[in-house]
């Protein structure tokens, strides 16, 4: 059984037919990270907040289930599931927003300890400067009394995941945690993210756009598109032998020499179907038809018509 | 980079502009090239309903006059009658047709609602550009300025113009203009220093625009959203203003056709049982006040 | 002759005990029809050495010649506005919201007097075409286009009166990686026509080694490495410039985990250490970088670095 499981998460806006995010299945196993990947708009971070319960105003969750441990999260009730705030915990792309700026950080990773793990203030207090030191912090104790504002982005993303660890999640969801920051400031946090993993032994949840950063980080790949989970796999069957076009033209994309006269489509998804289906060069008649995923390797899943039919017309 | 350095350096965590700055920035989310959003009713029902209500207002200033009798015809043989099928809203004290006057009123009362508030935000608004944008010691003279003015409330400010300039229909209306444009000044050059650090100001440079057309020509007519739906709540305000100014007495005075001034002459009555005199234009400041209000705060709640 | 010389470039901003250093004493050229990267992180001074070199700000000290004549206060006379552009980083608030395409792009022509007023709209045709644009675009406002879009239409306004230098402010950041790749072949088919020259300020290493025909890395308003682009690539020199290049995520699944890491953070400018300014991080690290502030100094062959550990190694 695996540690996250996601499936048939369907999120849309409130009074449209459509979906933002259709039949999403993945699986975090614990000690892994999990890459979710995919261009801006195709419901990377959607699935994030789905998963944490965090939707926004005006957009709803209309099916599937989120899977902890076999704990089906989001049947529960609100009451439950904030006991649980043990179990999942989240980074953002902004850790400084994400950060209240009117509160020590030392205090704040507190607060969280007070609250979640139901300790006493001056142990929460030592065990936030603690935490800190942990995540690489130098002069923690100095840290701990500053306001976000008085941190780089680097340092309030290092006490972020100090405060996401402080209640030792069984998930981690890092939604970009890096976006905003410097390549090299970026590879210290990339290293802390794995040192934690191979010491807790949670799972994560890895969001990026960035397809070295999978690379870099990941154990498992989950490619996105338009709310559609093309592709997932190993980072390895994804990277080597990617089998949906969208992912191939993704990868692409990276070191093709692209063809400059081609116009700024406005790039939407299709409706109806794979979402892929109108701009995908080997589209037929089925795609009009909302493929669901199938196996095509062991662990290696795509949601794509062509495959299914190699397969039937192989087997026949 | 510390935060005196104006430049934006090339850091994907710098500002994202309008996005990040209201709040979270979720986009709205967009499929197949329509945005999947509610129905207008549905986000914004306040707004209709004062659209609705100003509407008749407006059908009732620009016609109405054109159906009804001479509100100033004094009959004395018709004084104080209740509401009836001859006189919808009964008469006053001098036979006066009251449905007549309160929509000759009415012409008057969203025409100075109206006039008020654009000319109030086209002053305001220059002035805030001026201000916001070149900055220095005008910049200072000019908060400065409207800062004591900001501290007395529209009304008071409004009450000594007019006692100062005299209470003609203009200079009410200049008196009033004059109380409101602060509001104006403020907005409008709040949101030309969030403007002007955009990069399209440092295109327009680039594309050889001088100081006075970026100002005018590209800063102010992005600076312009809050200013519209403050005009939208100052029109409102404005109604309210001048009706209580002429119920003191010192504003629009009898025996012109002014919902003020009806509520002044009408108030005695009330006291007699003949409520009808001054409750309908009461009536009505509220509803006109109340739709401004309406169409104001909708409109406001969103990016406009 | 260079095309564009700067010399000593000094851009501090506030004042007393505020000041901030941005740009620290910049030497470099960009010749005609090349393309210069310019990379480094938040903060190095590489978007303020571009603004400066535009003409958006005044450097504090230094000389900057275009086209071999001294540009003393002369950076916002039309003349220069013609022969140097500039294109921002994120395309959607470089454009006026409120102004259509059309006009968006006449108004350099008009305001800079390049062509009189009947020759506007072909000029704008033909920019359209070399910004790959069909003509039903130049009614549209910028909501109404896709962030690439925008971006050409960007790239279109900074050609409009046929400038020998653009420089672009991370053009490409904001940008999805697909749309990414052809506003580069895009740019680079331009300057295949126009002969244009670019100073191309990224972060991002992959971008730049696309496009760049140098590359000078800056680290704390200092540039530590300049060099044709492939060298700097293969065989980079400053201890920096080998974390940097180490930093970047690669898609390589048989080469994970051999970055070099850099300790610390970057120094705040209004606190640079004495002596040379990457002491703090550098593996390399020895007594003299704390005594005397290294030089560039050239290896041949077009390279530039800034270390004594590598031009001077006894």
């Amino acid at each position: 059984m695996s540690l996250l499981e996601v499936s048939g998460l369907t999120v849309g806006v409130e009074h449209s037919p459509h979906a933002l995010l259709r039949d999403v299945d993945f699986t975090v196993e614990a000690g892994q990270i999990m890459g979710l990947v995919g261009e801006s708009g195709s419901g990377k971070t959607m699935s994030a907040l789905a998963i944490m319960d965090l939707l926004p105003a005006g957009i709803e969750r209309r099916a599937g289930t989120v899977r902890l441990d076999g704990r089906d999260l989001v049947a529960q009730d609100r009451e439950t599931v904030d006991r649980n705030a043990n179990d999942m915990t989240m980074i953002f792309q902004h850790p400084r927003s994400a950060l209240n700026p009117t509160m020590r950080v030392g205090r704040q990773i507190g607060r969280a300890l007070e609250i979640n793990q139901d300790m006493g203030r001056a142990a929460a207090r030592s065990r936030a400067t603690e935490m800190l030191n942990h995540v690489g912090i130098p002069g923690a104790d100095r840290v701990a009394r500053a306001y976000p504002h008085q941190l780089s982005g680097g340092m309030c993303q290092r006490v972020m995941i100090a405060m996401a660890l402080a209640c030792r999640p069984r998930v981690l969801i890092a939604d970009e945690p890096t976006t905003a920051l410097d390549v090299t400031i970026q590879a210290q946090i990339f290293d802390l993210i794995n040192d934690l993993v191979e010491e807790t032994g949670c799972g994560v949840l890895f969001i990026t756009h960035d397809l070295g950063a999978i690379a870099e980080m990941c154990d498992r790949v989950t490619v996105l598109y338009g709310g559609q989970v093309m592709e997932t796999g190993d980072v390895r069957q994804v990277f080597t032998d990617s089998r949906h076009p969208y992912t191939q033209f993704l990868f692409d994309a990276v070191v093709r020499e692209a063809d400059p006269s081609v116009e700024e489509k406005d790039v939407n998804f299709a409706l109806q179907g794979c979402r892929f289906g109108h701009r995908c060069p080997y589209a037929f008649d089925a795609c009009a038809e909302f493929p669901l995923l199938r196996e095509v390797d062991t662990g290696h899943l795509t949601s794509c018509f062509l495959h299914q039919k190699e397969n039937a017309l192989g087997s026949a | 980079m510390s935060t005196t350095d104006p430049a934006r350096h090339g850091d994907a965590s710098g500002d994202r502009g309008r996005a990040a700055r209201s709040g979270r920035s979720f986009e709205a989310p967009e499929i197949g090239g329509e945005t999947v959003r509610p129905p207008l009713w549905r986000r914004k029902p306040l707004l209709i309903v004062g659209f609705m209500i100003l509407t008749i207002f407006i059908l009732l200033a620009v016609f109405g006059p054109l159906f009804v009798t001479d509100p100033r015809v004094i009959d004395t043989t018709n004084t104080y009658r209740p509401p009836s099928s001859d006189f919808w809203f009964g008469t006053d004290k001098f036979g006066r047709d009251v449905f007549a006057r309160a929509v000759h009123a009415a012409r008057l009362d969203i025409s100075i609602g109206i006039v008020v508030a654009i000319a109030a935000m086209v002053v305001g608004s220059t002035i805030g550009v001026i201000s916001g944008y070149f900055g220095g010691w005008v910049d200072e003279g000019l908060m400065r300025i409207t800062d004591v003015v900001l501290a007395f409330p529209g009304f008071v400010l409004a009450l000594v113009l007019v006692a100062a300039i005299g209470n003609s229909i203009p200079n009410v209306v200049v008196a009033v203009t004059v109380a409101y444009i602060p509001y104006f000044i403020r907005l409008t050059r709040a949101q030309v220093l969030a403007e002007r650090e955009l990069e399209y100001v440092d295109g327009a440079k680039l594309a050889g625009n001088g100081r006075w057309r970026i100002a005018f020509r590209h800063v102010l007519p992005n600076s312009m959203g809050s200013s519209v739906v403050q005009a939208a709540l100052v029109a409102g305000w404005a109604i309210l203003t001048v009706a209580g100014l002429a119920f003191l007495g010192v504003g629009i005075r009898p025996p012109t056709s002014e919902w003020g001034v009806m509520v002044a002459e009408g108030a005695p009555d009330i006291m007699t049982g003949q409520w009808w005199t001054a409750l309908f234009a009461g009536g009505m400041i509220v509803l006109a006040a109340m739709a401004f209000q309406f169409i104001g705060d909708d409109l406001g709640t969103e990016e406009v | 002759m260079a095309l564009l010389e700067v010399r000593d470039l000094h851009k501090s901003f506030g004042h007393g005990r505020t000041l901030t250093p941005a740009v620290r004493g910049v030497d470099l050229e960009v010749d005609r029809g090349e393309t210069l990267g310019l990379v480094g992180e938040s903060g190095c001074g590489k978007t303020t050495l571009g603004r400066v070199v535009v003409g958006l700000q005044e450097p504090s000290s230094g000389a900057i010649y275009f086209d071999g004549e001294l540009l003393d206060g002369k950076m916002s006379r039309p003349e220069y506005r013609r022969r140097v552009q500039m294109v921002f980083q994120h395309p959607a608030q470089s454009l006026n919201r409120r102004m259509r395409v059309d006009t968006t792009l006449a108004e350099p022509l008009r305001l800079l007097k390049v062509a009189p007023r009947d020759e506007v709209a072909g000029r704008i045709d033909e920019v359209m075409r070399l910004v790959g644009m069909g003509p039903d675009y130049l009614k549209r406002r910028p909501g109404q286009l896709s962030g690439g879009q925008q971006q050409r239409i960007a790239i279109a306004r900074a050609l409009m009166p046929g400038p020998d230098l653009v420089v672009l402010d991370e053009p490409t950041s904001s940008l999805d990686q697909s749309v990414r790749g052809r506003i580069i072949a895009l740019l680079r088919s331009i300057q295949e026509e126009q002969d244009v020259a670019y100073v191309f300020i990224s972060h991002d290493l992959s971008t730049v080694r696309r496009i760049a025909d140098r590359v000078a890395v800056m680290y704390l308003g200092r540039i530590v490495e300049i060099a044709p682009t492939e060298q700097v690539f293969k065989d980079p020199q400053h201890p920096y410039t080998k974390a940097l290049l180490s930093a970047v995520p690669s898609m390589d699944l048989d080469n994970r985990g051999s970055r070099i890491i850099l300790a610390g953070e970057t120094p705040s400018p209004s606190d640079v250490p004495v002596g040379c300014s990457f002491q703090d991080r550098c593996p390399l690290v020895h007594e003299r970088c704390g005594l005397e502030e290294p030089r560039l100094v050239s290896l041949g062959d077009g390279r530039k670095v800034e270390c004594f550990a590598v031009t001077d190694p006894n």
